[in-house]
């Protein structure tokens, strides 16, 4: 216990000094949640290597809408191949991976380590808890859902000659952007986060996820392909293509390699499949949370 | 104001009571709460946290009622839980500092007060290194930390010296007094462990099955019976019996007689000298002749007694 001396002086044991400052209560907790899950979103404070996959998820996802707005500054409006529409059907791929690689590190180890408790015992409820970690996956989700079509949106209105005119045209899909971006973050943050909490390890967690996003895509497609009745409910084995046909339903345009088109079903079923999609998530996590005793 | 009180507090699970209208007030201290391993301990703790519903009756504290003012409550006290609680990937100055801002601090405060309570538990240049890496006794005081880090005004701590080596436990339980005495603090310690709670606690809550068997200063615990303990070499069974012959109460225990000396009429003295007269009739050996103290596991003894009594 002797003090020893350092370059910028000495070292004195000051005693125990009490906290009268200010307690931010269930909103500091809460807070405190949400910033904290969205660093483990994006690996902040942590090694490189857990940086890799969120951070390229976001680049792979930008690039379309970067490659689209270059061209149109440098070569007038040639490309359409993306649109505000499908944007999101086209990276959709990212957005498993995205969700697979970081729910797991916000949820399992706190069940796995049995951390649970001590979160518990501060101002905040499971509620609050389940709900700010849905919160904080949804909001790292909302680089991949609502940035690049943001962007794609400001090059087709900034890269326009006559941005003012370009604005007027563009101005009327932006309620379609946001809300489209808001619906895919929701759903996949909820989903996501739901088949976390049920696995033991992050690595099954991540398997889980990929299973159900990837394989379920899989089997849409190849029910697509197959035709007939098939073709018909092939949407409905890919969550992805549910909650593009929610978007369809919602905010209109049609994505044309989804299988939303090439089925009959009618637009509102997705709306409601892609309810259920969130109620079935919200369930499992109620069950979930209030299973674990404290 | 009671820093804690109970009232005909119950709680049922199918098939269990884990406390049985358990009424009890409780001031602010040092108090051990002592129970054998599920005597309601842990069920309690988590009820005056407000984490659990009570069945029926009422707990406050610090003047708060758990079953609705429970994020209140917790936002004022600290929990260090009984079992490994702690992610292994993360450094103690990382996850404290963490737990800090969802105790209610904001971050300049949170990031201050980690530096400050690591310090005060033991924990130096190994406060960078992930958690996962720590020995049992590390890991004990960041569990300790954390519960400590928003500076509360009642500390909750369940089995604090579980898996420690007799070294870290004694480290531990130095560090529980200088939280309770010099910090401050009040400490509530729940254990299992009799010898420990003695040495920390300045009042003891004992619960046993679920109900409160006594609760009083540790030093009333200790006090002296009323008894003279004889201690002899061989089987004391004719000492009894002599002194029996002669008036005084007294049966023998083995190689142990216990002689009643409050009650006796003939006062303290006449009774030390009859048990030298006996024992040398008897040609026995004494090794010892003490006053009798209570001892902390007397408590449970004479709990079941009543408990059959009753």
């Amino acid at each position: 216990m002797s003090a020893q001396p350092e370059a910028a002086g000495t070292i004195y044991d000051i005693g125990y000094r009490h906290y009268d400052g200010p307690r931010l209560g269930r909103r500091g907790a809460i807070g405190a949640m949400v910033s904290a899950g969205l660093r483990a979103v994006f690996g902040l404070g942590r090694s490189g290597r857990s940086k890799i996959i969120p951070w390229g998820a976001v680049v792979f996802a930008l690039m379309p809408a970067v490659v689209a707005v270059a061209i149109r500054v440098l070569a007038g409006d040639l490309l359409d191949l993306y649109t505000y529409e499908n944007y999101l059907w086209e990276i959709g791929a990212l957005m498993p991976i995205f969700v697979a690689a970081q729910a797991p590190e916000l949820v399992v180890n706190d069940i796995r380590h049995h951390v649970l408790p001590l979160y518990f015992s501060r101002p905040m409820g499971r509620f609050d808890y389940v709900a700010s970690k849905v919160v904080a996956l949804g909001l790292g989700l909302l680089s991949l859902t609502l940035v690049p079509v943001l962007l794609l949106f400001l090059g087709q209105v900034l890269a326009a000659e006559d941005v003012a005119a370009a604005l007027g045209d563009e101005i009327g899909a932006l309620p379609g952007i946001l809300g489209n971006g808001l619906l895919h973050a929701v759903v996949l943050a909820s989903l996501g986060i739901a088949i976390c909490s049920l696995a033991a390890r992050r690595a099954y967690a991540a398997g889980a996820v990929l299973a159900i996003f990837l394989v379920g895509g899989v089997i849409g497609a190849i029910f697509t392909e197959s035709g007939g009745n098939l073709r018909e409910i092939a949407p409905f084995v890919s969550p992805l293509a549910i909650i593009d046909g929610a978007r369809e339903w919602l905010f209109g345009g049609a994505a044309p390699q989804s299988p939303v088109g090439a089925s009959g079903v009618p637009l509102p079923v997705y709306g409601l499949a892609t309810l259920v999609l969130l109620l079935i998530s919200w369930a499992i996590l109620a069950l979930r949370y209030r299973r674990i005793s404290v | 104001m009671p820093l804690i009180s109970t009232r005909a507090l119950t709680k049922r699970y199918p098939g269990v009571t884990a406390l049985d209208a358990l009424t009890v007030e409780i001031e602010p201290g040092v108090i051990g709460l002592v129970g054998a391993n599920g005597a309601g301990k842990s069920t309690l703790i988590k009820i005056l946290l407000g984490l659990l519903p009570a069945t029926e009756g009422q707990a406050r504290v610090l003047d708060l009622d758990s079953a609705t003012q429970g994020e209140r409550i917790r936002e004022l006290v600290g929990y260090m839980p009984e079992h490994d609680c702690l992610p292994p990937d993360v450094s103690a100055t990382e996850f404290v500092a963490h737990m800090a801002r969802v105790s209610g601090l904001p971050s300049g405060a949170a990031r201050e007060r980690t530096a400050d309570v690591l310090r005060h538990v033991g924990l130096y240049e190994e406060r960078y290194r992930p958690i996962g890496g720590y020995s049992t006794g590390m890991k004990q005081r960041v569990k300790l930390a954390q519960s400590l880090v928003h500076d509360p005004s009642v500390l909750f701590l369940d089995e604090p010296t579980n898996g420690l080596d007799p070294a870290g436990r004694d480290e531990m339980l130095a560090l529980i007094e200088r939280i309770g005495r010099e910090f401050g603090i009040a400490v509530i310690v729940a254990s299992h462990l009799l010898g420990e709670i003695e040495r920390v606690a300045g009042w003891l809550v004992a619960i046993d099955s679920g109900r409160l068997l006594r609760t009083a200063s540790l030093s009333s615990f200790t006090e002296r019976t009323g008894q003279l303990l004889v201690e002899t070499e061989e089987e004391a069974d004719p000492l009894a019996a002599r002194l029996g012959a002669r008036g005084i109460a007294a049966r023998a225990d083995g190689r142990t007689v216990i002689v009643e000396i409050a009650a006796a009429a003939e006062g303290e003295y006449a009774i030390y000298d009859a048990v030298r007269d006996e024992a040398v009739a008897l040609g026995l050996p004494l090794i010892r002749i003490e006053h009798r103290r209570h001892q902390l596991e007397d408590l449970f003894r004479t709990g079941g007694d009543d408990e059959r009594a009753a």
